[in-house]
């Protein structure tokens, strides 16, 4: 490999900070988001002579997820599911006050907490917490989630719904900020 | 297509972006008609929204240490590289080395083996923790003319290369710690679950196993690896003779 290491750099380091949102929730217990952003990067240098000019960003994530889950593995842990193994019930009790479906939106919209958003995405099948990872939190089109996954647009579409609709419930169901100011 | 079907093709087509105008005039006389897909569209749109709470920025001097990590990943292709061409040269100059360090009795060889990362420590970090931990027992030395508590050197320095990185390794005894005290021109990257602390330049720290590493990277990058908790790492450091 005769890569010019410093022409990786400027094509890749743009994306640091997406690289970034995608590390956090990829790592696992034990694995440091930023070790994990390292790593990214050192396996990308290793095979930056072989990309062939696909969105760059869909590439980084691709082995960004593939790194989480080969360093998981080698823990011999689930990458997606230890970090936040807070169940529910250690959320605030549900307001009881006979709340209807359809306040679902405004209860989730109306005040929310990072950290309780976090645990309850948490709670998500890993496809649906995935794409929401990609799309959500880390800004990618559903076009570049679906590369990034190597599935149909049309099912990341499908799992990213579900999936937001869950996570609404979610923290409508553990009273996430329901009643504050 | 009953109105079932048209308005779950007509969700997601708006969920995808892909309305066009005569479909949005119909999605929007469909959504005031259809509780199920309004409620699908504000629950989608509140867990959206819950979503990017998640952002945060990335973590100031990750650029640089992942550029770092990179520029020493690329020096240590170079030395592979070269490897084969230069594998004879370089055992001989390894061989001299290790017969300088002799008085500390430490095998230079095993060292470097080929410049390459070890998992994901640098080869550099790597070499210089081997080196430490290669080190056979010894007794502390007499106070040396500086009197006690000053640093005193145990053998001769020994001039190694990993993953493209040259350095000088000493010995030092720091009061009762014995340190093996790295010195480069370049900087020593930063090893995955490495953390940064106080201290000048690039400061960091890692634990590997019973062997704590302090780095203060600057004009001149050290590498201290010693026995000792993290916390007293850096107190350790300060203790060293300027490089």
């Amino acid at each position: 490999m005769s890569v010019d290491h410093r022409a990786f750099l400027d094509a890749t380091l743009p994306y640091l900070d997406v690289v970034y949102q995608v590390a956090r929730h990829a790592a696992g217990d034990g694995q440091d988001p930023e070790d994990l952003v390292q790593e990214t990067y050192l396996r990308a240098y290793e095979a930056f002579s072989s990309w062939r000019g696909q969105n760059m960003r869909a590439w980084l994530a691709a082995i960004c997820l593939n790194a989480a889950r080969s360093q998981a593995r080698r823990r011999r842990r689930r990458p997606w599911e230890a970090s936040f193994g807070v169940p529910l019930d250690a959320f605030p009790v549900a307001d009881a006050a006979g709340r209807h479906a359809d306040d679902v939106a405004d209860v989730v919209i109306a005040g929310l907490d990072a950290q309780a958003v976090a645990r309850c995405l948490a709670l998500l099948p890993e496809p649906q917490r995935v794409c929401i990872v990609l799309m959500d939190v880390a800004g990618y089109t559903a076009r570049e989630a679906a590369e990034a996954l190597g599935c149909p647009r049309g099912t990341v579409l499908a799992r990213v719904h579900r999936g937001r609709r869950r996570l609404a419930r979610l923290l409508t169901e553990a009273g996430v900020s329901y009643g504050r100011p | 297509m009953d109105g079932h079907d048209t308005g779950h093709r007509l969700l997601a087509a708006f969920l995808a972006g892909d309305l066009n105008s005569a479909d949005a005039r119909l999605w929007d006389e469909h959504l005031l008609a259809c509780e199920h897909c309004w409620q699908a569209v504000r629950e989608d749109r509140a867990g959206r929204q819950a979503a990017q709470l998640l952002r945060q920025p990335p973590p100031a001097g990750l650029a640089d240490r992942v550029g770092f990590a990179v520029e020493l990943a690329a020096a240590g292709t170079v030395a592979q590289q070269r490897h084969c061409h230069g594998m004879r040269l370089r055992w001989r100059w390894l061989a001299a080395a290790g017969a300088v360090a002799a008085t500390v009795a430490v095998t230079v060889s095993v060292l470097v083996p080929g410049g390459r990362e070890t998992g994901t420590m640098p080869a550099a970090v790597a070499a210089v923790a081997r080196y430490a931990q290669e080190l056979p027992p010894a007794q502390q030395p007499a106070p040396g003319p500086g009197g006690p508590g000053a640093p005193v050197e145990v053998g001769s320095p020994v001039t190694v290369a990993a993953g493209g990185q040259q350095m000088v390794l000493r010995v030092l005894w720091l009061g009762d710690v014995e340190a093996v005290v790295a010195v480069s021109a370049q900087p020593f990257a930063m090893p995955a679950r490495a953390h940064g602390a106080a201290g000048p330049g690039m400061a960091w720290i890692a634990r590997l196993g019973s062997l704590g590493l302090y780095c203060r990277n600057g004009h001149a990058s050290e590498l201290v690896a010693a026995r000792v908790p993290e916390a007293q790492l850096a107190a350790l450091a300060a203790r060293l003779p300027p490089a």
